[in-house]
């Protein structure tokens, strides 16, 4: 059974259809890239999954559970959340803003017992943060802001771990962390990564350091494209989607030979506003 | 190490609240002494004394007793409870809707409450019905803000504030009206002077009216205590953190208004107290709703005993608590401020 399936699903707000007939599977220590462009529906296709917003048509499972007959708590268990964009409000300690996690493990009229206080400290020391358990998490910078809500997402102790945009705000050195502790979180807790992002060489990324990893590209209201990064981003469905002109080159770093990486060039046809200089 | 570090400094918020809890008793006891009849300390003392062994034959007149158990004392507890539920409402509100300049009124309890009052004031006079007019417009003015907030697909916090707002303008406008048109020389002044609040008249039967409200509230917030930290990150995050967000914010509402409305309906429109106390205890004990909430509720309490205390003696008449729990939170505000540099802020 799978971990996660979506079914035929589509939504949408009144006539408006956002989307129709997506289909795929996920399962445990899975990488699935979502990529499509602005205003394609990512993040509505992300909150139906995390049974935020209600599908439409068709059918979300979680452990072959319709998710439609789960409570927030039981799929908080199985599904935890990383924000695009965290809108900071009281200057809660990281440590505070970590616990919350094991929100779907405490009773609603209870507080977060010893253990949870230990789990919400293991994820802080597995991200790499110890050193922060005190701040204010409203004075942390971008990246560290990113790595404490994966902390939180951490201690939920879920199966998947859905991010939306984790690097969009962040430098390379910070996106490239964000990158390193997802990938290492895939690989050795097995746990499964749905990432939204606009960069197709996240794809690459996670393929090229050899986890199983698929690309699901959004467009006009359904995939476009499902399958294995190597495979699916070539240069002839680049350009149909997004109508540019790239390339895809292959690379070699000491550890890993032939990586791949993708470079866009040009927009494939001329925009009219563009005038000649 | 780091595991010690954080039990530790969790330690040291609740030890700060245990001194915090210890306030409210410290104030309600020195109420006992501080009052308009002339009482000397020694008198109060023998009074203690009596209360204390009832063999003893009474050597003192039977009015000290009455101005010290009847007259000091309930008003002291009435006012920690006012006190109290209004900044501990306050404080659960600042969290639900994740912002630090929301009050206890903030859903329209207070203009509910007024409303209630001046008409009973109005059809009855000042008597008991003001009660349980003040009370019942109260829930009902929440009532109306949460359906205005409902109409626009769940309940998101944003359409939830808008519904507060235009549900207290209106009741705000219904009370200019009543006392547009109230008897300018029997009416008037009592609106008036209940809309500034006061503890003047209170009595055990104000306690027993407003403790059922008060307590369920009260209790209740501090149960969803740490679920406020979590609502505070927002309706999608708390979803996705696995909080069942429109059952916890009904109950929230619900208590965090029982008490606001418990405690006015009995107090009048006091206000200041549900806005700047929550504030006061995050300067003290950090950010943490675990232990922010109670503070809070104990702050306020303080607050409520020291300003009721001053309002009764400062001058030869009662000042309305509305005017100087402003003024004298306004100044102590901006000291604490300037003391911890807005930590915690």
């Amino acid at each position: 059974m799978a971990l996660l399936e979506v079914k035929e699903a589509g939504f949408g707000y009144g006539k408006n259809n956002i989307l129709e007939n997506i289909n795929f599977q996920m399962n445990a220590g899975e990488v699935i890239c979502l990529i499509g462009p602005n205003g394609s529906g990512k993040t509505t296709l992300l909150d139906c999954i995390m049974g935020i917003l209600p599908l439409m048509k068709g059918n979300i499972f979680l452990h072959g559970k319709n998710i439609s007959d789960l409570r927030a708590k039981e799929i908080a268990r199985i599904i935890s959340y990383v924000p695009q964009i965290h809108k900071k409000t009281f200057p809660y300690t990281v440590e505070e803003i970590v616990l919350m996690g094991r929100a779907s493990h405490v009773g609603m009229f209870g507080s977060p017992d010893r253990e949870d206080v230990t789990i919400a400290h293991d994820a802080i020391e597995i991200v790499g943060i110890k050193n922060l358990l005190h701040r204010p998490y409203t004075e942390l910078s971008g990246g560290e802001g990113q790595l404490v809500m994966i902390a939180r997402a951490l201690a939920q102790q879920s199966s998947i771990m859905i991010m939306d945009e984790p690097t969009t705000h962040l430098d390379f050195q910070n996106s490239l962390t964000v990158l390193e502790v997802t990938r290492q979180l895939a690989k050795k807790r097995n746990l499964s990564i749905i990432l939204a992002t606009h960069y197709l060489n996240h794809a690459f990324y996670f393929e090229n350091n050899g986890l199983n990893t698929f690309t699901a590209i959004l467009d006009k209201r359904s995939f476009a494209i499902f399958g294995r990064p190597n495979e699916v981003i070539t240069k002839d469905n680049i350009s149909k989607i997004f109508k540019i002109d790239c390339k895809i080159i292959d690379y070699d770093s000491e550890e890993i030979k032939k990586q791949k990486y993708i470079i866009p060039i040009k927009l494939s046809e001329r925009k009219e506003h563009l005038v000649d200089v | 190490m780091q595991k010690f570090l954080s039990t530790l400094r969790l330690k040291k918020n609740s030890i700060i609240l245990f001194f915090i809890i210890l306030l409210p008793f410290i104030g309600i006891f020195f109420s006992l002494f501080i009052g308009r009849y002339p009482l000397s300390w020694s008198d109060i003392i023998t009074v203690f004394k009596a209360a204390v062994n009832s063999q003893a034959t009474q050597d003192f007149p039977d009015i000290y007793n009455t101005v010290v158990w009847k007259i000091r004392l309930p008003r002291a507890i009435l006012g920690a409870m006012v006190g109290g539920s209004l900044a501990i409402s306050g404080a659960a509100f600042q969290g639900l809707f994740r912002n630090p300049l929301v009050s206890s009124g903030i859903l329209g309890v207070s203009s509910g409450a007024s409303f209630g009052a001046v008409l009973a004031i109005i059809l009855y006079g000042q008597n008991y019905m003001v009660y349980f007019y003040a009370f019942g417009f109260a829930l009902l003015a929440v009532a109306m803000s949460f359906f205005i907030g409902q109409i626009y697909h769940s309940t998101p916090t944003i359409t939830l504030v808008l519904g507060g707002v235009v549900v207290s303008s209106i009741f705000s406008a219904l009370v200019s009206f009543a006392k547009f048109v109230a008897d300018p020389f029997e009416k008037l002044p009592s609106i008036t002077f209940w809309l500034m609040g006061s503890l003047a008249t209170s009595q055990y039967k104000d306690i027993l009216f407003s403790i059922m409200p008060i307590s369920i509230g009260v209790i209740g917030l501090i149960a969803l205590r740490w679920q406020i930290n979590v609502l505070s990150m927002g309706d999608k995050e708390a979803q996705a953190l696995g909080i069942n967000n429109i059952l916890t914010k009904i109950i929230m509402v619900l208590c965090a208004s029982l008490a606001t409305a418990g405690a006015i309906s009995v107090s009048g429109n006091i206000g200041w107290v549900g806005l700047v106390m929550p504030h006061i205890g995050r300067m003290m004990v950090g950010n943490d709703n675990r232990i922010l909430i109670p503070a809070s509720f104990f702050l306020g309490a303080f607050f409520m005993i020291v300003v009721d205390n001053l309002s009764r003696s400062l001058i030869g008449a009662e000042i309305p608590l509305g005017i100087l729990t402003a003024l004298i939170g306004g100044p102590f505000f901006v000291y604490l401020l300037k003391k911890t540099k807005g930590k915690g802020w």
